[in-house]
Order: structure tokens, then sequence, then C-alpha cells
């Protein structure tokens, strides 16, 4: 197909690229703690962007049987309209690209009654009185493709799997709500099931108890789940999208000592095991780790294909792309961790709350989850989030759950001192992280 | 294609299915700062078809090849007889429809050049970034689609409905040394070209803001009264009251039907809410939705008093209840689920305005527009784009970061004062439930006081 569009491209442009991909979904869903539903899902589309007298435009298709003169033609009209870009195609071969494995075998011949018993396995250990168990589980095979008309080909095949669970406990009007998964590209072995069921029944069993909150500048435990609003900014500004468009406040800060001298982010796109990790990016740039703060300093910022060409600087092989629309800057999988720890990161118990630090704090809290996350002024760096989950810590313990209160702060200034980084590293998603104690977070209360 | 669908369901093994089948025009543009991003036109087509089985569960299947149909229809048969129940699932009874339901596109957009859709976000765009050079980047979009739907079931029902859908919004970015504030806009509605001309005035008004909060103060934490303009009252009823009214929240689980029982109180005597997806024009609108019920106004809240609540078929069964009309698949990727379309807070008395609601206020805060909420069903957010402060019974200095804590038993109760002044807004954004972002949905309100609330900030 690619080989195809590129061919008639070359005849009708100056240059073209395009993206390929086949996905087959198989899922299964409790509801309940009972197998409600089973389903397939199968879709395959193409994505092509063309440099027509130096403009860019695109056009992509779900049908079955595209048309790649049709295809051209409707690319063509969005590049009349298009910015003109002077954009260099990488040249690559296949043999040249970095090994990863991003298919297994497991996950691919996982049956429909394997995804099954796996659900079942997960929703037995979970249920408990007055509880509602909820539990899916999907996998996913996908053939990508990608080429361009400098020369480049890359094709790669991927496996995942992903099982969540959660658990709805109402007890009068009051409403617990406690969720968690496990994403992979291999299946998750026992220890990732155990690890998983034991993460909600920590969670559950000191959210029983409900206290008052309390207000003021405290010390926080952000939790893996919990840091989505302090590093959702981060992830903003280190986007070379924000820096060219003068919006990041990180931007003329590389080399700049920005955060605290034990933090750490790195893009990796070369992890083994993860499902967002692949060979090339989808606009044919190899892929390779990012280095986007490191200890404490601002490195590199993430680029795809224009906005690198823009910026007059490489893409950083963070170019990604969906049937619709152009290629535009993403994340693969983002490291938030100490310096001094390896490239994985220390993996410790997940089952302790806090991660191990709460152990100093007087009066504070631990946040695993907060409601409304990336709806504010995300890119400020500050954040105000009523608590989802969210308990209190006196004289080093959690006494119970806090309902009923609001934390607000600014991520630029939260980071530059860490209160500790906990020993609860783990995936979420495509982010790793460990809990990190913030202080001087502002809580509210009713 | 409905004979085509209908044969491929009469070919089916399963006790019911059903097919549906989208193919969706649309086009799109987008500036960012004065750059163009992106001018194109997209085709989005595939099928989805869902069977069951007696004492069986569903089988799913959804695809874009429509070759693939027949073995598709064989292929959620199978997965049916895969899921094994003990406790039958049951559809309530509808009257089988057979329609073509066609919505006034309201200016076609496919007749319209790209060139053109180019040149209006143009103008919304120029009008944001002249504003001042505080406006150091903009976010600009137009997107535009036409989707034609096929639904047929083994009951007999048969429809083709035309679904017209266009938003255009813009984010201004202010900033001011290390400063950073944002200002948005979006018109979106289930019409066409003819119903987003001539904004210009509402895009410089949110840029001239995201400019004047630069030098706003951020509001203190703490509980207030707090005054919510149409639009955030909107997003409020939304994320307060709607999610937990949704019947597949309740319908499996014993302590949430006890919770939610019909004719509990949640709010004083002026509160009436509901939800109406058969209102003309409005983004949520749908003759039918997506099990082929026609769509209906539901009330939710009479005077305080829980009355209703949002079914598919299969949750109205369950409850014994009438199915409403809102089971809703935001494409043929998904199977459908209970969904809002556009829910309200219906209007207080007539001639009651916003300065009635604060002049006995010594404190409070004017909370206005929606950067968005999200519920966790008890305990909810909901994000303002802007306030003032009350002082006095006047309105007061502008703040910014004013995001609400709400809570489902203490908020709605707090209500204690609703103005006449009802609007359904018309922003673009949508709701995301279970993996299906962004639906179109809308919300309507006029201005409402509650007595207290709690906004998160420093203490």
């Amino acid at each position: 197909m690619i080989d195809r569009l590129l061919e008639t491209a070359r005849r009708n442009v100056d240059n073209a690229d395009a993206l390929w991909r086949r996905e087959e979904q198989t899922a299964v869903a409790f509801e309940a703690g009972r197998l409600k539903a089973a389903g397939i899902s199968e879709e395959a589309g193409v994505n092509l962007r063309v440099i027509a007298g130096g403009r860019m435009g695109v056009a992509g298709t779900t049908s079955a049987a595209p048309d790649p003169e049709e295809l051209v033609t409707r690319a063509r009209a969005s590049a009349e309209l298009g910015e003109s870009v002077e954009l260099a195609f990488p040249a690559v071969a296949a043999s040249q690209l970095p090994p990863i494995p991003t298919f297994f075998d497991r996950t691919a011949n996982a049956s429909l009654d394997d995804l099954i018993r796996l659900g079942k396995g997960l929703v037995e250990r979970l249920e408990r009185p007055g509880c509602q168990v909820n539990v899916s589980v999907e996998r996913e095979i996908a053939d990508t493709a990608v080429g361009n008309s400098a020369g480049a080909r890359g094709e790669y095949r991927g496996t995942a799997i992903a099982v969540a669970a959660d658990v709805t406990r109402i007890a009068g009007d009051d409403v617990l709500m406690i969720y968690d998964h496990y994403v992979g590209a291999d299946l998750p072995g026992d220890a990732d099931l155990e690890a998983l069921v034991r993460s909600i029944e920590t969670r559950l069993t000191a959210a029983l108890t409900v206290v008052a909150p309390p207000d003021g500048a405290l010390p926080v435990v952000f939790t893996p789940a919990g840091l989505a609003a302090v590093v959702l900014p981060l992830e903003q500004a280190l986007s070379g999208k924000t820096v060219l468009q003068g919006s990041s406040p990180l931007a003329g800060k590389v080399g700049e000592l920005m955060f605290d001298q034990r933090l750490s982010i790195v893009d990796d796109p070369l992890t083994p095991g993860r499902p967002a990790s692949r060979p090339i990016d989808d606009e044919c740039v190899p892929s390779r780790a990012t280095g986007l703060v490191e200890r404490g300093s601002v490195g590199r910022f993430v680029y795809d294909l224009e906005t690198a060409a823009r910026a007059k600087t490489q893409s950083t092989g963070n170019g990604q792309r969906g049937f619709f629309g152009k290629p535009r800057i993403g994340y693969t999988n983002i490291f938030f961790r100490m310096s001094a720890d390896g490239p994985r990161g220390s993996n410790a118990s997940t089952s302790v709350l806090g991660g191990g630090l709460i152990g100093d704090i007087d009066d504070g809290l631990v946040v695993d989850d907060l409601i409304g996350v990336g709806q504010g002024n995300v890119i400020s760096g500050v954040f105000s989030h009523p608590v989802g989950l969210a308990y209190r810590v006196q004289r080093g313990e959690i006494t119970g759950r806090v309902k009923d209160a609001a934390v607000a702060g600014n991520a630029y200034d939260l980071l530059k001192k860490i209160g500790g980084f906990g020993t609860d590293g783990r995936w979420l998603g495509a982010r790793w992280s460990p809990s990190l104690l913030l202080e001087g977070v502002s809580v509210a209360r009713r | 294609m409905k004979d085509r669908l209908a044969a491929a369901v009469t070919q089916s093994r399963a006790d019911y299915t059903e097919i549906r089948v989208e193919r969706t025009w649309s086009s799109s543009v987008a500036f960012r700062g004065r750059r163009l991003e992106t001018a194109t036109v997209s085709e989005d087509q595939g099928g989805f078809v869902r069977a069951l089985n007696k004492g069986y569960g569903w089988g799913i299947a959804s695809f874009t090849s429509l070759d693939e149909l027949p073995v598709m229809v064989r292929r959620a048969h199978e997965l049916s007889r895969a899921v094994r129940l003990t406790e039958p699932i049951r559809l309530a009874d509808t009257a089988p429809q057979v329609a073509d339901a066609a919505l006034d596109l309201d200016g076609d957009v496919r007749g319209i050049s790209l060139a053109e859709k180019k040149t209006l976000l143009e103008t919304y765009n120029g009008a944001m970034l002249a504003v001042s050079n505080a406006i150091v980047d903009t976010q600009s979009s137009y997107r535009d689609e036409v989707s034609e739907v096929w639904y047929v079931n083994s009951e007999g029902t048969a429809l083709y409905q035309l679904r017209p859908e266009v938003v255009v919004s813009g984010t201004a970015i202010g900033r001011r040394n290390g400063t950073i504030e944002k200002g948005l806009e979006s018109i979106g509605l289930r019409k066409g070209w003819r119903s987003v001309q001539e904004f210009e005035d509402r895009f410089r008004v949110t840029a001239q803001r995201a400019v004047d909060l630069l030098d706003a103060p951020r509001v203190r934490g703490g509980s207030y009264p707090v005054i919510l303009d149409n639009e955030l009252a909107g997003v409020f009823i939304h994320e307060a009251f709607g999610h937990l009214s949704e019947a597949d929240f309740v319908y499996e689980n014993p302590q949430a039907r006890e919770m939610m029982t019909l004719g509990r109180r949640f709010g004083k005597p002026v509160l009436n809410a509901g939800d109406n997806g058969a209102e003309s024009g409005l983004r949520g609108t749908l003759p039918y939705d997506d099990e082929g019920t026609p769509t209906q106004d539901t009330p939710l809240i009479r005077e305080g008093i829980l009355v209703g609540r949002l079914h598919s078929r299969e949750t109205a069964a369950k409850l014994g209840e009438r199915p409403t009309g809102n089971a809703r698949a935001i494409s043929f990727r998904h199977p459908p689920i209970v969904r809002m379309t556009n829910t309200y807070i219906a209007p207080g008395k007539a001639g009651v305005g916003f300065q009635d609601l604060i002049s006995d206020l010594k404190l409070g805060v004017y909370a206005c527009g929606a950067f968005g909420g999200q519920t966790m069903l008890e305990n909810f957010s909901f994000t303002a784009g802007w306030g003032y402060m009350i002082r006095d019974g006047h309105l007061a200095e502008l703040v910014k970061d004013v995001v609400l804590a709400g809570n489902l038993f203490q908020t709605l109760d707090r209500i204690d004062h609703i103005a006449g002044d009802f609007t359904w807004n018309q922003m673009g954004g949508g709701c995301g439930k279970g993996g299906q972002f962004p639906l179109p949905v809308t919300e309507g309100a006029p201005h409402v006081r509650i007595e207290e609330a709690l906004i998160g900030g420093d203490v």
C-alpha cells in the first residue's frame, strides 16, 4: 500500500511520506463481577502527507481499498492552502533501525477464552461484600508501515494488552471509586496481577475510615497516579511546539537548573515491553531516547519533523500520526525519576501507600487522584483541583480518607525542591514515576 | 444501504442483532499563532454489529471494511455465545421505527470550499492576535462534519439519519514574563456553515480576557457563596447530576440504586433539571439514539426531587422503567452506552436576573465561563474560565484560577436562587465516558446561586 501510494505521489508532488496501520482488537468486559460482553474490532487506514509547490498538505482515509489517486488529489488540495515548509524527509534503511521487541507471541496468541480467564481471575480476587467490581481486558495486535519519497521504509508488528479494574463501594451516601490497570506489550504475569490486586486493596482498606481534611500549606505525597496534575504542565512545556510558539515557560532555558537536582525526565521509545515502544517513529525517524530534564536542568525538547524544521533543529523521533490530520509531537514512554536511578529506576513495592515518604510528615496528605486534571490553565504550571482520592497523614501515619478538600499549587515552584522520591516507582499508562513528596502545597477544605 | 443491512440482519443466527453503519465526511482547518497548521478534508467510514442470545451476553464487532459485513455478523453471534450468563440480559420494548431523518444542515458544509473555511478561521484567529502584543500564541480550529448513519435491527427498526456538526474554537495565550494565562472560546452546534458566522467579537473579548487575567490575582481558597453564570451552571448540572442520572451507574449496583431512589430529595424546591435530546439544533440533539429509540425531554429533578434517569434499552428493562433515547456511541468503533444529550437547569421566575442574586451578598464569587468539569460521582470539579469577587452586593475585582469542588449531596442542596435568564450553551467540546470522547453534548441554564461552595487555592 505504502509503495503504491508513494509511487502515485511521486508523479504528482515534490515529496511525500505516509503511514499505513492495521489494528485488531479483542476485548472482554465484566460488569458488576459478571462477564457481560465480548467484542472484536478491526480497523485499517492510511495517512498521506505531501509537499507540493513547497507547501504541505495531508489526507487520510479508513477506506478498505483506498484509491491512491484520490488520496493524492485530496492531499494536493490541502497543500494548496498549506504553509510553505522546508521539510527534509529522512532517508534510512530498515537495517539501520534499533532493535526493540514490539511483538509478543503470548499476547498475540491468547485466545478469547484466555482473556476471559484472565479477567475472571481478577474479578474473583477483587470481589468483596458491598463492592461492585468492573474489569476489562483488551488485547491489540497492530501492523504499522511507514515510508517516504526519500526511500526510507519501516515496518513493525506490535502487541499490547490492557487490563483495567475498578472497584466501587457505595455505603449510604459515601461513594468510593478505586481504579488501577496493567498495560504492557506482553501478557501480565502472576506478579503483575498480584500487584494490581494489592494496589487496589491497599487503597481501599485505608479509605474505609473518613477523616476531616487539614488545611493550609502542607506537605503532600503525590502517588504516581496523583502526580498527573504536577507533571502535565511539564509535558506540555517540554514539547518543541509550545517552545516554538513562545508559550512554554521552559523556552530559552536549556541548560538552566529549573528543578530539584535529583529530578531527571527521559522519553524512551526503546523501553522493552512497553506498547508505546517502536523502532521508528511515524515519520520514518529512527527511535532513540531523549533526555528532557537532566539533573534538574532543561535538556532537550521533543520534536516532530515539521516543528523541528521550523525551529531549525532535528526531529527527536517523536512524530505521531493518526489516519486523519497531520503528524504531531507525542511522547512515547516518559520516565520521571531520581537522577541516581538506573535507566529503569528502582522497582520496589507498590503496596505501600505513599512509597515510604510519610514517616516524617506531622500533618499532610497523600494524594492519589485529583478531579479535573488538564482543564485549567495547564501550561502556566498552576493547578487547583478537588481531591478524588486522598488520605490524611498525621504523625507519620495514614489516619483515613479525606473528602471535600482541594489542593492547589504551581508545578514549577513545587518541583524546585522535592522532599523525597518514593520507593514505589511504577508504570501508569506510558508514564513511569515513583511517588513524590512536595512541600507547601495549598490545601483548602469546606 | 438499509436493504443491504436488513439482508445481513436476516442472515444472523442470533436472537437479537443490530447493525450501524456510518459514513462521515468532514473538513478541518487549524491555526497555531499566525501559521496555518492544516486544512484538510477527510472521509471516515465503518460498521458496528451487536448480537445478543438468550442466556448469553453481548457479542460486538466493529470494522472499517464493509465487505466484511456478513463475516462480522457471524463473529458477533459467536462472541455472544462465548459469554454465558446466569441472569439474562433483557431489552425494554420499543416500537420499531422506520424513518429517514435528516437534520437541518443550515448551510451544507460540503458545499463550502476549504479556502472559505480557512478565511473564516483566519478572521477569528486574527481577531485574537490583534488584541495585544501580550497574546503570544493562539490555537484556533474549525471542524465540520456531515455524518450519514444507517441503523437496522432484527425487531424491524430501519433508520437513516443525517447528522451535521460544526465547531469553531479558539484559545488565546497571554504571557508577560513568567505569567501565562489563557482564554477559551468555542461555538459548537448540530448545524452548518451559516451558524458559525460573525463571531469576531467573541474571539476578541476572549483574547482580551487572557490579557486582563495577567494582572488579576488568584482567588483565595475557601468556602464562598458562588454565583455561576449560564455557561458554568450548565457544566455544573452536567457534572453534578447528569452523570449520576445515567442509569448504567445504578442498574447493576443495589447500593447505588438505593442512593438514587426516585422520590429522594436532592435540592431545594427551586431546582428543576432534565435532559432533552429532542430540542432542535443543539450539539447534543438527535432524532433517534444509537439503539433506534426516539429522543425526548426527560425530567430528572422536579422541585428538588429526583423524578427520572437516563436509559438505554438494557438499563430500562433492568430497572422496570422506559427507555429515554440516551444510548449513544461516539462512532461505529464503539457500542452505545448511556449518555446525556442536552442537559439543563430550568429557569426560575421570569424577570429575576443576576443583580437579584448578588444584592444581599457581603462576600462571594461570580464564576464565569467553563474550561471544563469532571466527576467522580459524589465529588466533582468544575473549572471556570475566570471570575469576579462580589463585595457588598456589587461586582468587584477580576480573579483567576477559579476551580470549584462540588459534592453531590451538599452542593445541589445549597442552590438557593435561580434566575429567569435561561440560555443554551453553544460550546464545542464534548463529554468523555468509558473511553468514548468527545461525545457532542451541551447544557443550558440560567444564572444560579450556590449558598456555599468550596474553591481551591492558597488559604
